[in-house]
């Protein structure tokens, strides 16, 4: 059912997004997890231990952290990784379904032999292809950081790998979600709108559960819940919420199938 | 068998009307054209045999099929250029076409290669850095490199230049003559005149005429413009020829739009003295307006 041709091209139409994309994360991890040994030296674990308990949860830090490069990597630097990941992940998959509409190519993709609801499986292929890509970079990026310069012995591939592969689910299940509500955009700066919003309300809610206890049921509106990449990392994944987030993605997809088979497009 | 047909098709955009009960009937090896002003329902009509529309009431029916929503195989043999043509502005020519090629698994490398021959376009730059003329070139080419059974065209002609036009009707004429079925939406009426072997007219979303070209209401009309080279001619003696105007941008000048009779024309205008005088094909906003607007009639005074 899915179409070849369609994977192909637009993973063609979108490798440059992934190379910039991939860059910045790998920046990211390089400043963040290449600053662990400067964190120690400065005593962070003092210096936070000062700030109001909420304030230091909200961010996604504990003083265990600093003492711990597996925790830290993957409970901070990886909280900042999965947001940058997560809107670039909305933004592809929105883009994947809006830029028909907004550029005009409705009625050449529309109108070719193969179904919608065939097109859209096989944009979300390509888009787990390069959500791949990018995720493969970022642990291998981590992993030679961590055992060759940050870490060498302690760094743990294993619990990064499980940890990894828990922000991959959540970028998955973010670009399900913006897939779902693509099809409601016309406009690709719609979509990259959403992706930023959305994106920032998942770390701000995630935020926000931490912060107060009162405020726990936000957690289950943010994929960093479901993700956990910090027990990931202090090998304790949350396995019930990381088989969520493939079946948002995949709810997602069947979701804008459904509205795209039902769109109409006029002049 | 048809290859293209609707029955009682209506599409209202909420409580805008798009088109009413348009009843159409392509037969196999037919090249069909669908006339009328800008606005009428033409691209509508269009959208909901491509499935981008949904209809209100009524069906369409491609090579005896119901048209569906999402789209599907029943396309394998049909290509579709749009009046404006939209590609992905990273894409070169060469990649588009490559794209559309590989939805389908006929037509081959040599007969592309000589469409963007005949068509005159480098496939091998930017879509961003085409022309609307060449974009359109592109979309032409992607629509025909399968080498369709059934060609639907929203406007073919606009954008190209006479030449490129000439050989597009051409390589629209040989496919026909292969048995390929063209249907295709236009203002133009030379283009019709040029090529199809039907006609069916649109206005205000419902069809007021269909038939042969050769029966096509209006045809006998002409536009005639002329100049006196003395004394103008009285009002009452030009509104015998036809609807008549005078030029505002060009004092002296007169534009009637007249149904006599070729030889009746041709000797009324002989009483006249003319400085100036050419007579030319109506346009079909001009049919249109002197056949079926309420206010048209016979003769005018070009003075009131």
């Amino acid at each position: 059912m899915p179409n070849g041709n369609i994977i192909i091209t637009e993973i063609s139409l979108n490798q440059r997004s992934l190379l910039i994309w991939a860059a910045v994360l790998i920046l990211v991890i390089l400043i963040y997890l290449g600053s662990f040994g400067f964190m120690e030296e400065i005593d962070f674990v003092e210096m936070i231990e000062g700030f109001p308990e909420p304030l230091v949860s909200g961010l996604g830090m504990s003083p265990e952290m600093f003492g711990d490069v597996n925790q830290y990597h993957g409970g901070l630097v990886m909280l900042y990784g999965l947001l940058l990941a997560s809107i670039y992940a909305m933004m592809l998959a929105g883009g994947m379904i809006s830029r028909e509409v907004d550029l005009g190519t409705v009625e050449f993709i529309y109108t070719r032999p193969v179904t919608r609801t065939a097109i859209v499986i096989s944009k979300a292929l390509s888009f787990v292809v390069l959500i791949t890509i990018l995720w493969i970079a970022a642990y291998l990026v981590s992993v030679a950081i961590g055992i060759f310069w940050v870490a060498p012995g302690v760094f743990d591939p294993n619990a990064q790998f499980t940890a990894h592969l828990a922000g991959y689910l959540a970028s998955l299940a973010a670009g399900g979600i913006a897939f779902a509500l693509a099809p409601l955009f016309d406009r690709i700066q719609g979509t990259t709108s959403l992706a930023i919003a959305l994106g920032f309300a998942f770390f701000i809610l995630n935020g926000l559960a931490q912060m107060y206890g009162q405020l726990e049921f936000f957690n289950y509106l943010s994929i960093h819940y479901y993700a956990d990449m910090a027990g990931a990392a202090a090998g304790e994944p949350f396995v019930a919420g990381m088989a969520v987030l493939p079946a948002v993605f995949i709810a997602g997809v069947v979701v804008s199938a459904i509205l795209l088979n039902r769109r109409e497009f006029p002049a | 068998m048809y290859a293209l047909e609707t029955n009682r098709l209506t599409k209202y955009y909420g409580k805008n009307r798009g088109i009413v009960d348009v009843n159409l009937a392509i037969r196999d090896g037919e090249i069909f054209g669908f006339i009328g002003p800008n606005g009428v329902g033409k691209t509508t009509t269009i959208r909901l045999l491509l499935g981008l529309l949904k209809p209100t009431s009524g069906q369409a029916r491609v090579f005896n099929r119901n048209v569906p929503t999402g789209g599907g195989k029943l396309y394998r043999r049909v290509g579709y250029v749009p009046s404006e043509v939209q590609y992905y502005p990273e894409m070169t020519g060469r990649d588009v076409l490559e794209y559309a090629r590989g939805f389908y698994t006929a037509g081959d490398d040599q007969w592309v290669e000589e469409l963007i021959d005949r068509l005159r376009i480098d496939p091998d730059k930017k879509i961003r850095a085409y022309s609307h003329g060449n974009r359109k070139k592109i979309g032409i080419i992607q629509a025909l490199l399968h080498k369709p059974r059934l060609l639907i065209f929203d406007e073919p002609g606009s954008g190209l230049d006479p030449l490129i036009r000439q050989e597009l009707f051409k390589i629209l004429e040989e496919m026909n003559r292969k048995g390929a079925s063209i249907f295709f939406s236009t203002h133009v009426l030379e283009e019709v005149e040029r090529i199809c072997h039907r006609v069916a007219m649109i206005k205000d979303g419902s069809i007021i005429h269909e038939g042969p070209v050769d029966r096509l209401p209006g045809r006998e009309m002409r536009v005639v413009t002329l100049k006196f080279a003395g004394r103008d001619a009285s009002a009452t003696a030009l509104s015998n020829l036809g609807v008549a105007e005078k030029l505002p941008s060009m004092p002296g000048y007169y534009r009637v739009i007249s149904r006599l009779p070729a030889n009746q024309l041709v000797g009324q205008l002989a009483r006249f003295d003319l400085e100036y005088l050419k007579i030319t094909d109506p346009s079909l906003e001009e049919i249109f307006f002197n056949l079926y607007e309420p206010s048209s009639g016979g003769g005018s005074n070009p003075d009131a």
